[in-house]
């Protein structure tokens, strides 16, 4: 990255501010000589009328129009090549300058006035995350008491859409106090601990599970035993106690199943300590079980115990264990509810269906000549809720400090209440410290003493200490202080801290990061520098990866669809895989931004992140285990790059059909920067033909014999053309598959079904740029896109600046952004050098209002 | 704004509450009367085992369709209900587990990260804000309360059904304990006292903000004044007299195989609730799941639990008793119907009728059985939406929010009103 003069974005201000702000005569001459034909208020075309424009800039809306007027213009765009007589290039060049500087002056103006965005209160997650850091309670699991935020293109941090309403300030209040109620002592002394060991038949709730024996059965030294409960009584207390039978498990925790110990449910939420003995082992004729070839993955489920059927939340806990050939001992820590228990989750395993065909009964594929893949568990403990280190818990302290414990006074809606000596001494004092924990900066004292007004009123109407304070809190947590993020003034203090903090952690600024914010301190520069290194360092970057590829490349929306059971029988319930889709991208990402790599490892990339589910599904030699390793791509796998990555494909699909015009729009949205227009409402979706008869290109080929059409669709239709050659899950594919037509195939599905689809029409990849470059697949297109990394870090700028700010790029802010990538040009765009210059810029300090 | 904007509630109004809490020296209070278009009502009934599926829907579609079996009982109601066909909730499937999610439609219930989401009547009242006594009532038939319910919370916790009519009609019609009503009275005074506390805090916090923050804290300034007028509501309940009645107390039914005596009991329940105004929500969950070996008639005995009955699996001995106890079930509703109508309730007060499973023989969550009866539709007809493309029942649900006077475009699955259905 090119060292910046301490003065680069100045310079960038200065000279225009001489400039009015209305679009000059001679401009609007041209707008009328040249645009009219097509803008005026009888034709109106794309909605446009120019006819009666308001050129008065200060209007917020007509820069908006005329900003969009400029870019078409300056995109040579429009007027559309041979339609506009007389408009050459120099025609084109005085129409943008004259255009450029009034929407460059009254932007830049209504900037210095009114900030460059508004206030912006914190998102669902922002909200949950902000209290796991501040509480001390990272489990602590409030979101989705909050109403869904809106969003716009999959961002959910606009400043502009981020309402307030009376249910969102409901939400609010019953956040906080669960919250609140969470952080407090449970009672004098910690809950009791439970603590169980399950061996023989009770490492399961029946005897057999839904699929019958191939799902699952006991066994004794690798035999299936058909009466366990007759074995049992032949074993010595010690036998039992260490184990003599194990549990083999063949299938995946779906429903229907009761996977789960017998007779244990937790009576309190919590952490619960699981340690387990286990193997990986394969099924084979007899029911007889011998060891595994590779290592199996499991994972809990934690679930009501509501039998077969599922009733309340459904949730993976514990991560994913390798189980091994040799029978090892493993330990994890699972979280759940009051009245939870869990059940084992073998990954990646078939699934029992249900068939009517003879009856009713679950099915079960038949065996792989290897044999059916699965576990054999031997015993399971599980010890909880877990105590904290300390009592009372540290998320206590955050609340009463070292006031000792005592049994609730009478009247108490609390398990727990304090002593003191000097209520009303203690609970000013405590409500101040919490305050300015929870604020992120000094809260003014006359704001104080609204909230010790109300509860030295309480204290004195003879309520319970920690009733009042806990009242207090909560209404702080609501309050303006900690649920609005304000535009920082380009002065380096608390605020700025605080978007540096919700940018990378979604949360609020540490001890470290706050003390740099102080008066008298600088966060600007080196120390900036080193602080975004230091967060982008820390594991709760994590968060940043995930919400901004969620919201960004809209990542959160991977489990929209499923792939549909007739065309796509081998994915069936395959969870594993989706997981693992997720993960990829996750550390590719992370990778990107930690790595510093350049901005065209989103297109192409000569590495990626696997593990053994994904490394099949992009046919790479074999993998062991469940972790995601990096892994160097050979030189004719197509997966290489953001762009190709199989969450991307999948989430651009619908489960059932790919659609280049949805695969391109995306491209050129999220990756290229250029939103194309909304399609036409007149004109109904293509509805791609699932029976095989014909190709999705023939179909849109039809429709974009249309001038009107092909003009939007030759932007985008060609890159995605390009991914045909992925499916709805990112596998690669030749040639289309159908349901009536083609060369049959047939086979059975991981839930025993016998299935048959039909192999047609091929792929036809190649296509055309817009600029006249031709790709024959993805492999070149992904060179062509990857030749213009200007393009390429320009938007990405753009998604980041958004995400980061609230407010999209401004025109004012333009200037800056081809500042910085003049900045990180030599180096090659990396995307963490980009990071850097944007928190460096002034559309992230903030500018001093005038 | 520079001007603290709680001012909007008269002084003495706003002080009400407080004074509740505090001294419960109460003036009869006349209820300011809000309203002046009819009082629109919604009863929401789901059997987790369904019906049949070819007795169910007609034959034909349209305003002309011939009734179908189970549809003849009905038929004096013709012009006031519509059937539907098609309709099921876009990949919601995994059996039972299904029957959670009918009101929610929150998608693959048996799926690891699942949680359910906010039920259509939660929803409804969350919007409407509180009008009556009680926001809404949530019944059930044989109900398994732990597992089960129509009604959940936004972040998907279950909202237990009430099974005892005695309990519903004390709720309802006896006066409550004082202490208890005083702890309620003092839990209102102290989020009355939270709200005030947040309004003025906020008036100072925005003397630090520009111009254009100032517009968006408005709408904080809004919401604290909205809550405070649903806190005064609450309050006015608090202390207004339960309405008196001329019904009797209902007696308990605790015997499970008196399943359609409990099922009809629950709907004079609401009836109830709705005639005397307690509330204008009713979610019912009729628990088939959970219903044991029970009585179908006439001294006949089901040949199993209903659950096992309804895996029938083509047993013609099965299909004919299934027939029976469905067949009842519309008996049921046709009485409802009249009973609604003869109080003149009906045109203002949508029935819906369904269930999460659409072929309990074989765990099928496509093709619901779904039929919606009053609410001033244009009602008589058959809607027969093509099953394949699973239009979402939760489209119906949009369409039925709208009636209610909710302002909202979409619901859960439901992205718009349902096509065709007025």
């Amino acid at each position: 990255m090119k060292p910046l003069p301490a003065n680069a974005f100045l310079c960038l201000v200065a000279p225009v501010m001489l400039g009015g702000q209305v679009v000059p005569r001679e401009t609007l001459a041209l707008v009328e000589q040249h645009c009219l034909d097509c803008h005026d208020e009888d034709v109106r075309k794309g909605d446009l009328d120019l006819s009666i424009p308001d050129s008065k800039l200060a209007d917020g809306k007509a820069r908006d129009l005329w900003a969009k007027v400029f870019d078409r213009v300056d995109k040579g765009e429009m007027p559309p090549p041979g339609k506009a007589k007389g408009f050459g290039e120099g025609e084109r060049k005085r129409l943008v300058q004259g255009l450029w500087e009034p929407l460059w002056v009254s932007d830049r103006k209504d900037v210095l006035e009114n900030g460059r965005g508004p206030v912006r209160r914190l998102t669902r997650e922002e909200f949950e995350d902000n209290l796991r850091d501040l509480l001390l309670l990272p489990n602590l699991d409030i979101r989705d008491k909050l109403p869904a935020d809106r969003e716009s293109h999959g961002f959910t941090k606009i400043s502009g859409m981020l309402d307030v309403s009376r249910v969102q300030l409901a939400g609010w209040l019953d956040a906080a106090e669960t919250a609140l109620r969470e952080a407090l002592a449970t009672g004098v002394e910690p809950l009791p601990v439970q603590k169980m060991r399950f061996t023989g038949t009770d490492l399961f709730q029946g005897l057999t599970t839904f699929g019958g024996r191939e799902a699952m059965f006991f066994a004794r030294e690798n035999v299936m035993v058909p009466d366990p409960t007759e074995v049992l009584k032949t074993l010595s207390p010690e036998e039992r106690r260490v184990g003599a039978l194990e549990a083999a498990i063949f299938r995946s925790a779906t429903w229907p199943y009761f996977g789960y110990p017998r007779g244990f449910r937790a009576k309190y939420g919590g952490e619960y300590k699981v340690r387990f003995e286990a193997r990986a082992v394969r099924q084979v004729p007899d029911f007889r079980l011998v060891p595994a070839y590779e290592p199996q993955a499991i994972s809990f489920r934690a679930r009501q115990p509501s039998g077969p059927d599922v009733s309340g939340d459904v949730r993976e806990t514990g991560g994913w264990m390798d189980l091994l050939p040799e029978p090892k001992v493993f330990n994890t820590t699972i979280l759940l509810k009051a009245g939870e228990t869990f059940e084992y989750s073998l990954l990646g395993l078939p699934v029992p269906f249900i068939r009517t065909d003879s009856g009713f009964y679950y099915d079960f594929p038949p065996m792989p000549p290897e044999g059916h893949r699965g576990a054999a568990i031997r015993w399971l403990e599980i010890e909880g809720p877990v105590r904290p280190e300390s009592w009372p818990p540290p998320s206590h302290k955050v609340l009463f400090g070292d006031l000792p414990l005592c049994p609730p006074p009478k009247g108490s809606q609390f398990p727990v209440g304090v002593v003191s000596k000097d209520p009303e001494g203690d609970s000013v004092r405590l409500f101040k410290a919490f305050a300015s924990r929870m604020a992120r900066e000094d809260v003014p004292e006359g704001s104080l003493e609204v909230f010790t007004k109300m509860i030295l009123g309480k204290l004195q109407a003879g309520e319970p200490l920690v009733d009042t304070l806990v009242h207090g809190y909560q209404a702080f947590l609501c309050s303006g202080h900690v649920v609005y993020l304000k535009e920082p003034r380009g002065d380096g203090g608390m605020d700025l801290a605080s978007r540096l903090s919700f940018l990378l952690w979604n949360s609020t600024p540490d001890a470290q990061l706050r003390k740099l914010a102080q008066p008298g301190e600088s966060l600007k520069g080196e120390t900036l520098a080193r602080e975004i290194a230091r967060l982008v360092a820390d594991e709760k970057f994590e968060r940043f990866v995930q919400n901004f590829t969620g919201q960004w490349l809209e990542l959160k929306q991977l489990r929209r669809d499923t792939p549909d059971g007739r065309l796509y029988p081998e994915y069936r319930k395959d969870d594993y895989l989706v997981d693992s889709m997720e993960k990829e991208t996750h550390a590719f990402f992370s990778e990107m931004v930690r790595g510093n790599l350049p901005v065209t490892t989103l297109v192409d990339a000569g590495f990626t992140y696997v593990n053994d589910r994904l490394a099949r599904h992009y046919d790479l030699p074999r993998k062991e285990g469940s972790g995601m390793r990096k892994v160097k791509l050979p030189g004719w796998s197509p997966y290489g790059g953001l762009l190709t990555q199989a969450s991307i494909l999948k989430l651009t699909a619908n489960g059932t059909t790919t659609s280049p015009v949805l695969r391109g729009v995306w491209v050129m949205e999220k990756i290229l920067g250029e939103l194309p227009p909304a399609p036409p409402t007149t004109v109904p979706a293509i509805e791609p033909d699932i029976r095989g008869a014909t190709t999705i290109r023939s179909q849109l080929a039809k429709h974009t014999e249309v001038e009107s059409c092909a003009n939007c669709h030759k932007r985008f239709d060609p890159v995605g053309f390009a991914l045909e050659n992925f499916d709805v899950m990112g596998s690669w594919r030749d040639r289309y598959r159908g349901l009536d037509l083609g060369e049959k195939i047939t086979g059975y599905d991981p839930a025993g079904h016998p299935y048959a689809y039909f192999v047609g029409h091929a792929v036809e990849p190649s296509g055309k740029l817009m600029d006249g470059r031709e790709f024959k697949d993805i492999r070149e297109l992904k060179k062509l896109l990857a030749s213009n990394p200007r393009k390429l870090a320009k938007n990405f700028l753009h998604q980041l600046a958004l995400y980061a700010t609230g407010t999209r790029v401004r025109i004012s802010d333009r200037p800056v952004i081809e500042s910085i990538l003049d900045q990180c040009e030599p180096d090659g765009y990396r995307v963490a050098d980009l990071l850097h210059a944007l928190v460096q810029s002034p559309v992230f300090l903030g500018v001093q209002p005038q | 704004m520079n001007v603290p904007r709680l001012s909007i509630l008269p002084h003495s109004r706003k002080r009400f509450l407080r004074g509740l809490g505090a001294a419960l020296a109460l003036p009869s209070l006349e209820l300011f009367s809000r309203e002046t278009t009819p009082k629109k009502r919604m009863l929401l009934v789901s059997n987790n085992l369904g019906v049949l599926p070819w007795p169910f829907f007609p034959k034909e579609s349209g305003r002309d369709y011939t009734p179908s079996p189970y549809l003849k009982p009905l038929q004096d109601f013709r012009d006031q209900f519509t059937v539907f066909s098609g309709l099921s909730h876009p990949a919601v499937s995994g059996g039972h587990s299904t029957e959670n999610c009918f009101l929610t439609a929150a998608k693959d219930p048996t799926g690891s990260g699942f949680r359910n989401t906010i039920s259509l009547d939660q929803y409804a009242i969350e919007k409407l804000g509180q009008s009556t006594r009680f926001p809404t009532l949530n019944l059930g038939v044989n109900i398994d309360k732990a597992n089960r319910s129509l009604s959940w919370t936004r972040d998907g916790s279950l909202l237990p059904a009430e099974d005892k009519p005695s309990t519903l009609f004390s709720k309802m019609f006896v006066q409550g304990n004082a202490r208890e009503k005083e702890q309620r009275l003092l839990k209102l005074a102290n989020r009355e006292s939270l709200l005030d506390a947040l309004g003025e805090d906020l008036s100072r916090f925005q003397i630090q903000l520009g111009k254009r923050d100032k517009e968006k804290l408005d709408q904080y300034f809004t919401s604290i004044r909205e809550l405070e007028g649903q806190l005064l509501s609450a309050g006015e309940w608090e202390v207004k007299p339960k309405p008196s009645t001329q019904s009797v107390p209902p007696a308990d039914i605790l015997d499970r195989a008196k399943f359609f005596e409990k099922f009809e009991l629950m709907l004079r329940m609401a009836e109830l609730a709705f005639e005397s105004d307690s509330t204008r929500i009713v979610t019912l969950m009729v628990d088939g799941f959970a219903t044991p070996v029970f009585e179908v008639g006439g001294g006949e005995k089901s040949l199993n639990g209903y659950h096992n009955l309804s895996h029938h699996g083509q047993s013609k001995a099965k299909i004919a008793q299934l027939e029976k106890v469905d067949l009842r079930q519309m008996a049921l509703l046709r009485d409802h119907f009249q009973r609604l109508s003869d109080s003149k309730l009906l045109d203002d007060t949508m029935v819906l009728y369904g269930s999460n499973l659409g072929d309990a023989n074989v765990h099928n969550c496509t093709n619901l059985p779904i039929l919606l009866a009053g609410g001033r539709f244009q009602h008589g007809q058959h809607l027969a939406y093509n099953g394949n493309r699973n239009t979402p029942l939760a489209n119906l649900f949009v369409s039925m929010l709208q009636k209610l006077g909710v302002e909202a475009d979409r619901f859960s699955s439901g992205e718009g009103t349902l096509d065709g259905f007025a």
